[in-house]
C-alpha cells in the first residue's frame, strides 16, 4: 500500500545499556531517544535539529534500519523497520557525512561499483548510474584516482554519489555539511536542494540553524531525547517573535563574561561564537535595546566592534526550545 | 580484492609466511626417508588459505569499522553472511595461487618429483576443500562482528588449524585427545582426499567417503553460520556495537 507518508514514527524509544567498573560491573541505561512521534510526507525535505547528544543520529539509525528500537513502531515507506529490513534497505540511501566512510584506497568509480553491486544494482544500469552520479558530483575527471588523494569536498561528494547509488526514494543526511569549508558546504546544499526538487525524499539532521531554515520544508527540535517543537521554519520563528535579538561583535570577551549575561533574569539564552580574531554574542531578550547598557556593562573589558538589534532567527527559537 | 591488493601487508602472512614454512619443510623432507613433500606443499596451501580466509572474515570487519564503512555495508538490502561469504571464498582461492606458487618452488627450485596419481580427483578435493575452508571461516565470523578484538581472536585461530588439519604433519603425531578435534574440522577431511588422490590412481571408498563426509560438514558449517549471522545482526542493531572500534 502506497501511503502518502515516507515515515511515520510513533512512540519511537532506544535505550542502551551500558556497565560501568571493572570488578563490580554496574548496570546503567541510557534513553537515548524517547517517544518520539513524527511523520515526514513524500517529497519534503524534512529536518531534525538538537544540541550533541539529543538523539538526532539515534533516530536517523533506527529509521534506516541499522538499529533495532526498545519500543514504538515506525514505517518507512510504508515498510515497518523491524519487519521488512530489506525492502527498506533497497530504497533508501543513507549519507552520514565525515571523513570516514569511504574505502580511500581505491577510486571513486570502485567505491560506486562495490555499493551498487550490495544495492542489487543491475550491471547494465549500474555503469550509466555511476557515470551520471559522477558527473553531476563533478567527479568524473578523478574518478580513477584514488580516494585518499581527494579533498574533504570531494570526498563528501563521493558520499552523496554513494548515498544515491541505488536511485533511492528516501534519502538520510545526518549532518552532511559538518566540517565543510563554506563554499563545499554551499555546494553540498545547493545539491540536497536540487535533489528535492526533483522529487526526492530527503531527510536531513544537522546542527546549523540557517540551513535547516534555508533547506527544510518543516523542521523538528529534539531535545534530550525527545521532540519539542515540530513545525514550518516560519511558525517555529514564531515561538520568538516577542523577543529581540542583541548581537555584539567583539574582541577579548571571555567565557567569565557570557556566564555574567545568563544571570539576567531578562535573557532568555546567550549563545557564543568564540572565533580567533573575535567573538559574536546573541543575546535573546524581550527588553531589546533596554538592554544595551548592562551589555556594555559586563563588557566594559572588551572590546566591542558592533552592537545590533535583529529580528529573531531560526537559531534564536531553536535556542529558546532546548534552552526551556 | 580490490582493497587486499591496495594494502601492501597482506603479501607477509599470506605470501611470505606460507613461503618461508613450505620451503623450510621442502628442506627438511629431504632428510627423512618417506614422501612429506605433499605435506611441505599443502601445508603451505592450508597457511594461505585459512590465513586468507580469517583475514577475510576477520581483520577485514575490523578494518571497516576503522574506514567506518562497516554501518554502510550492513545497511544495504545485501545480508553480512553473502558479503563476508563472498569474501572469504574470493580469499580463500588466492590461497591457491600460494599453492601454484609453492608447486613451482618445489618443482624448480627443490627439483622435488611431484606426481599426480589421479590429477581430476585431486583438484575435486581441493575445490572443495577451499570451500570448506571458507564456511569453517563464516562461523567465526559471526564472532568477529560482534567482537571489537576480531584481529586478536583471527591471530589465535590461525595456528591451531594448521596443526590439528594434517596437513603440515599427520594427525597420528598428535595427543589422541586432540584427534577428535582433527576430525571436526572439514578441511582436515579434504586435506586426506587430496593425499589419497596423489598417490592412488583409483579412487575408492576412502576417498568419496572423505569428501562426503567434509561436504557434509561444510554444509552443516554453512547452516550454523546463517543462524548465527541472524543472531549476531538483531544483537548488533539492539546493542548499536556495529561501528563501535
Amino acid at each position: 500500500m502506497h501511503s502518502e507518508l515516507a515515515v511515520d514514527a510513533y512512540n519511537l524509544r532506544k535505550v542502551y545499556n551500558t556497565t560501568r567498573g571493572l570488578l563490580r560491573r554496574i548496570r546503567q541505561e541510557v534513553v537515548a531517544v524517547k517517544d518520539i512521534s513524527f511523520s515526514v510526507r513524500r517529497g519534503e525535505l524534512f529536518g531534525l535539529v538538537g544540541p550533541n547528544g539529543a538523539g538526532k543520529t539515534t533516530t536517523v539509525k533506527m529509521l534506516s534500519t541499522m538499529l533495532l528500537p526498545t519500543s514504538g513502531t515506525a514505517s518507512v515507506l510504508s515498510f515497518d523497520i523491524v519487519k521488512d529490513t530489506k525492502k527498506i534497505r533497497e530504497r533508501i540511501g543513507i549519507v552520514l557525512g565525515g571523513e570516514r566512510g569511504l574505502y580511500t584506497r581505491v577510486s571513486a568509480i570502485d567505491n560506486l561499483r562495490y555499493f551498487a553491486d550490495l544495492y542489487g544494482v543491475p550491471p547494465d544500469v549500474r555503469e550509466k548510474r555511476i557515470k551520471q552520479l559522477l558527473m553531476f558530483m563533478g567527479l568524473s575527471e578523478r574518478a580513477r584516482d584514488r580516494v585518499e588523494t581527494y579533498s574533504r569536498g570531494m570526498k563528501q561528494r563521493l558520499h552523496l554519489a554513494k548515498g544515491l547509488i541505488n536511485d533511492p526514494e528516501l534519502i538520510f543526511m545526518d549532518e552532511p555539511t559538518i566540517g565543510l569549508d563554506p563554499e563545499v558546504a554551499r555546494e553540498t546544499r545547493k545539491m540536497i536542494k536540487d535533489l528535492s526538487k526533483g522529487g526526492k525524499t530527503v531527510f536531513l539532521t544537522t546542527h546549523y540553524m540557517f540551513e535547516a531554515d534555508e533547506l527544510c520544508d518543516r523542521v523538528a527540535v529534539i531535545r534530550s531525547g525527545e521532540i519539542v517543537a515540530l513545525d514550518t521554519p516560519s511558525e517555529l520563528k514564531k515561538y520568538v517573535m516577542d523577543t529581540s535579538v542583541v548581537e555584539v561583535e567583539g574582541f577579548g570577551i571571555t567565557e567569565q563574561e557570557v556566564a555574567e549575561f545568563k544571570k539576567i533574569p531578562e535573557v532568555i539564552s546567550v549563545s557564543a561564537d568564540f572565533a580567533e580574531n573575535k567573538q559574536i554574542l546573541r543575546i535573546q531578550t524581550p527588553k531589546g535595546s533596554e538592554i544595551i547598557s548592562e551589555v556594555q556593562s559586563i563588557l566594559r573589558n572588551a572590546r566591542i566592534y558592533d552592537l545590533k538589534i535583529k529580528e529573531p532567527t531560526l537559531e534564536d527559537a531553536y535556542l529558546r526550545l532546548v534552552a526551556s | 580484492m580490490l582493497l587486499w591488493f591496495a594494502d601492501p601487508q597482506w603479501v607477509i602472512p599470506n605470501i611470505i609466511a606460507p613461503f618461508i614454512f613450505t620451503i623450510a619443510a621442502l628442506i627438511l623432507s629431504r632428510t627423512v626417508s618417506g614422501s612429506y613433500t605433499w605435506y611441505a606443499i599443502l601445508g603451505g596451501a592450508m597457511m594461505g588459505m585459512w590465513g586468507n580466509t580469517l583475514y577475510a572474515s576477520g581483520f577485514a570487519i575490523e578494518a571497516e569499522r576503522w574506514w567506518g564503512t562497516i554501518e554502510y555495508t550492513f545497511a544495504t538490502p545485501s545480508s553480512l553472511l553473502h558479503i563476508i561469504g563472498g569474501r572469504s571464498i574470493s580469499n580463500a582461492l588466492m590461497g591457491l595461487t600460494n599453492m601454484l606458487a609453492i608447486l613451482a618452488i618445489a618443482l624448480i627450485g627443490f627439483q622435488t618429483p611431484l606426481a599426480v596419481a589421479n590429477f581430476p580427483g585431486f583438484i575435486l578435493a581441493l575445490v572443495i576443500t577451499i570451500l570448506s575452508v571458507s564456511a569453517l571461516g563464516l562461523i567465526f565470523a559471526s564472532a568477529f562482528v560482534l567482537t571489537r578484538q576480531a584481529s586478536v581472536l583471527t591471530n589465535g585461530l590461525e595456528l591451531p588449524l594448521y596443526i590439528v588439519s594434517g596437513s603440515m604433519f599427520p594427525i597420528a603425531l598428535l595427543p589422541f585427545w586432540t584427534h577428535p578435534v582433527a576430525l571436526s574440522l572439514a578441511p582436515t577431511w579434504g586435506i586426506e582426499a587430496m593425499r589419497y588422490a596423489s598417490s592412488q590412481v583409483q579412487l575408492g571408498l576412502t576417498f568419496w567417503s572423505d569428501l562426503g563426509v567434509m561436504t557434509l560438514m561444510s554444509v552443516a558449517y554453512v547452516f550454523i553460520a546463517t543462524i548465527l549471522f541472524r543472531k549476531v545482526e538483531t544483537r548488533a542493531r539492539m546493542q548499536g556495537t556495529m561501528a563501535l572500534v
